[in-house]
């Protein structure tokens, strides 16, 4: 057993399957007391198999780790509460929070419905609001904690038919900037993991996204992103490490993380500026914009034909 | 009267004010049939002010223009179809969505109550979702449309105290970038903006945040002293730039928007790498190169005091 997270408690949601599973387990074999978190539901958020959280807790156990279960939804500010109170209940302090959990209903956005769109901001952004806001007043006070949110190359730079999953995960890229910037005077770090791994999570994407994307040409399943591959353990040693004392200087990033390979994000930031001393007409505008930060531009869906 | 928009209809939620007033007047005055979109709350979200959107309304009739009000909310589903039957019902058609409604209830992140997190991610996020789902309807139908919604800086970059604002801004610059994908074969744009202006908004940030800000040296994004000069009609030239038809083939991007400048926003890339060649990290290999080298010189907005 190795010890980088000697005597820290970690609470993982979404650690029954996939890339928090991974995490939970690595973190428990480099020292950490970890709360499980997982209602085990289906991937569309629907069902509850209480198994997969106590059976993560067994291998963990088996394997000369600590663990506990929990069972509690991240969609309510109850359950955030309830989750941050069960690492406390167990270990008596928190250390590191991992928000893993999220669901998928995708959904061309002409026939998106309410239900598809609320069920999947509740999830995945509140659902790291509920457990973040809990463990900030705790860190607070502590002045130490780790913050580790998940995003997705789907939020970064959008894939077609998950305007719901890109709306929630750009807004927690959005929401661990302010959490970088509320918490890092007490020694908190916020820091945002964009995984490319192969889960049940991509497995949902319709075949109708799919065909579309590539009759489009746009290729791969998240265009100009990295292609997803690798397994769900492959994210858990950056993510081991952003939450260990050796991270304390990293705060308010975004890292990209893909089989053997971890790369630090940009910040968004301008690139190509016009500026004029008066105010712009429309038609200005129609006429310097071609010509300056409008050339070269990259369209990401150009029109087709009705019959494409 | 000008006429790059001319014979567009075009829908502008939060009209009633600020940079979405900015945009419906010039709109109208380039030759487009306005639908002013403003229930007139305070910018808490609370009250209702009826009069706001039909005094924006007078004014692009006295001008010469055409529009008309509507106080529907857009945090609802059926608010959002409302706002876009009245632009059918009035005018036969919908071009061109603009979304600038906003509230902002600031606090910082450990003493947000859950109001301030929904009220917040409902009218911003959700609230974008109800006017341009039912627009892509008909924009898909008909083949056209330009989707303009806005984000933020606080969003792309992180302002202290605005947890819930940052989350929505850049849910929407996540959620354009989608709608850019999912509409462009149908000969439909989505872009968004980051604007910078001296309006309402930036009066509502809290003392304690701005104090917090100036603090730990990470103000320079909102400066009060800046923003008091950016008039809020200034964004309004470039997003009726992006509703004309000259801007076809701009879908997909951010532009950051102040005074009179207009900034195209980086595409999300890897600045820094580290790779294993076996493809499986080993911790203490991970430990070395991330210390060592992918976050030797890393950037920290607020380091420990």
């Amino acid at each position: 057993m190795a010890d980088l997270l000697k005597d820290k408690v970690a609470i993982i949601t979404g650690s029954g399957r996939g890339i928090g599973r991974g995490i939970a387990i690595l973190m428990a074999e480099q020292g950490a007391k970890v709360v499980v978190v997982d209602p085990g539901v289906n991937v569309d958020g629907t069902g509850a198999d209480n198994s997969l959280a106590g059976g993560v807790v067994a291998e963990i156990q088996q394997a000369g780790g600590e663990a506990t279960a929990c069972l509690e939804s991240v969609a309510t500010m109850d359950g955030g509460e309830r989750i941050v109170q069960t690492a406390i209940d167990n270990y008596g302090k928190l250390d590191i929070v991992v928000t893993c959990a999220g669901i998928l209903r995708d959904r061309m956005i002409f026939n998106m419905s309410e239900q598809e769109w609320d069920d999947v901001i509740a999830v995945h952004l509140k659902g790291t609001f509920s457990v973040v806001k809990n463990a900030s007043i705790l860190f607070r006070q502590q002045r130490s904690g780790r913050i580790i949110t998940f995003t997705s190359v789907s939020g970064l730079y959008g894939n077609s038919g998950q305007a719901n999953y890109g709306a929630a995960k750009d807004g927690i890229a959005g929401l661990t900037r302010v959490l970088a910037r509320d918490l890092g005077r007490y020694g908190v770090t916020s820091n945002s993991i964009s995984p490319g791994a192969a889960t049940r999570m991509t497995g949902t994407v319709p075949e109708e996204a799919r065909n579309l994307r590539s009759a489009r040409g746009i290729g791969g399943s998240t265009g100009s992103a990295p292609r997803l591959r690798g397994e769900g353990d492959d994210i858990a040693p950056m993510v081991t490490w952003l939450a260990s004392d050796e991270a304390a200087h990293v705060n308010g990033h975004v890292f990209h993380l893909t089989e053997g390979l971890v790369s630090l994000m940009n910040n968004p930031e301008p690139v190509k500026t016009i500026h004029k001393e008066s105010r712009w007409t429309v038609e200005e505008l129609a006429k310097v914009f071609p010509a300056t930060i409008g050339l070269e531009l990259f369209n990401p869906a150009p029109v087709q034909s009705p019959s494409q | 009267m000008v006429d790059t928009l001319r014979d567009k209809v075009a829908i502008v939620t939060g009209a009633g004010r600020g940079i979405g007033r900015g945009v419906a007047k010039l709109m109208a005055e380039e030759g487009a049939k306005v639908v002013v979109v403003d229930p007139g709350v305070n910018v808490d979200g609370t009250g209702a002010d009826q009069s706001i959107a039909d005094s924006v309304v007078a004014e692009i009739t006295q001008a010469g223009g055409t529009a008309v009000a509507c106080q529907e909310s857009v945090v609802t589903m059926s608010g959002g179809e409302r706002i876009v039957q009245t632009a059918v019902d009035n005018y036969g058609k919908l071009d061109i969505v603009v979304t600038c409604a906003g509230i902002l209830r600031d606090r910082m992140i450990f003493n947000m109550s859950e109001q301030e997190w929904d009220d917040v991610i409902a009218v911003h996020l959700k609230g974008t979702f109800t006017v341009v789902k039912n627009a892509c309807i008909l924009f898909r139908q008909q083949r056209s449309g330009r989707v303009i919604t806005f984000s933020s800086q606080s969003g792309l970059v992180g302002n202290s105290g605005q947890a819930n604002y940052g989350a929505a801004k850049s849910g929407i610059a996540g959620f354009t970038k989608v709608v850019a994908k999912d509409m462009g074969r149908y000969g439909v744009t989505a872009n968004s903006i980051a604007p910078r202006a001296s309006t309402r908004m930036i009066g509502a940030i809290p003392d304690s945040a701005q104090e917090l800000r100036a603090r730990s040296g990470v103000a320079s994004l909102s400066e009060g002293n800046e923003l008091d000069q950016l008039d809020p009609d200034g964004i309004a030239p470039f997003i009726c730039y992006l509703a004309t038809d000259y801007a076809s083939t701009v879908n997909g991007q951010t532009f950051l928007v102040y005074g009179d400048t207009v900034s195209l926003m980086s595409q999300p890339r890897p600045t820094e790498s580290i790779y294993t060649s076996s493809g499986h990290w080993d911790m203490d290999e991970l430990s070395e190169l991330a210390r060592n080298y992918l976050t030797k010189d890393i950037y920290n907005p607020a380091p420990a005091t």
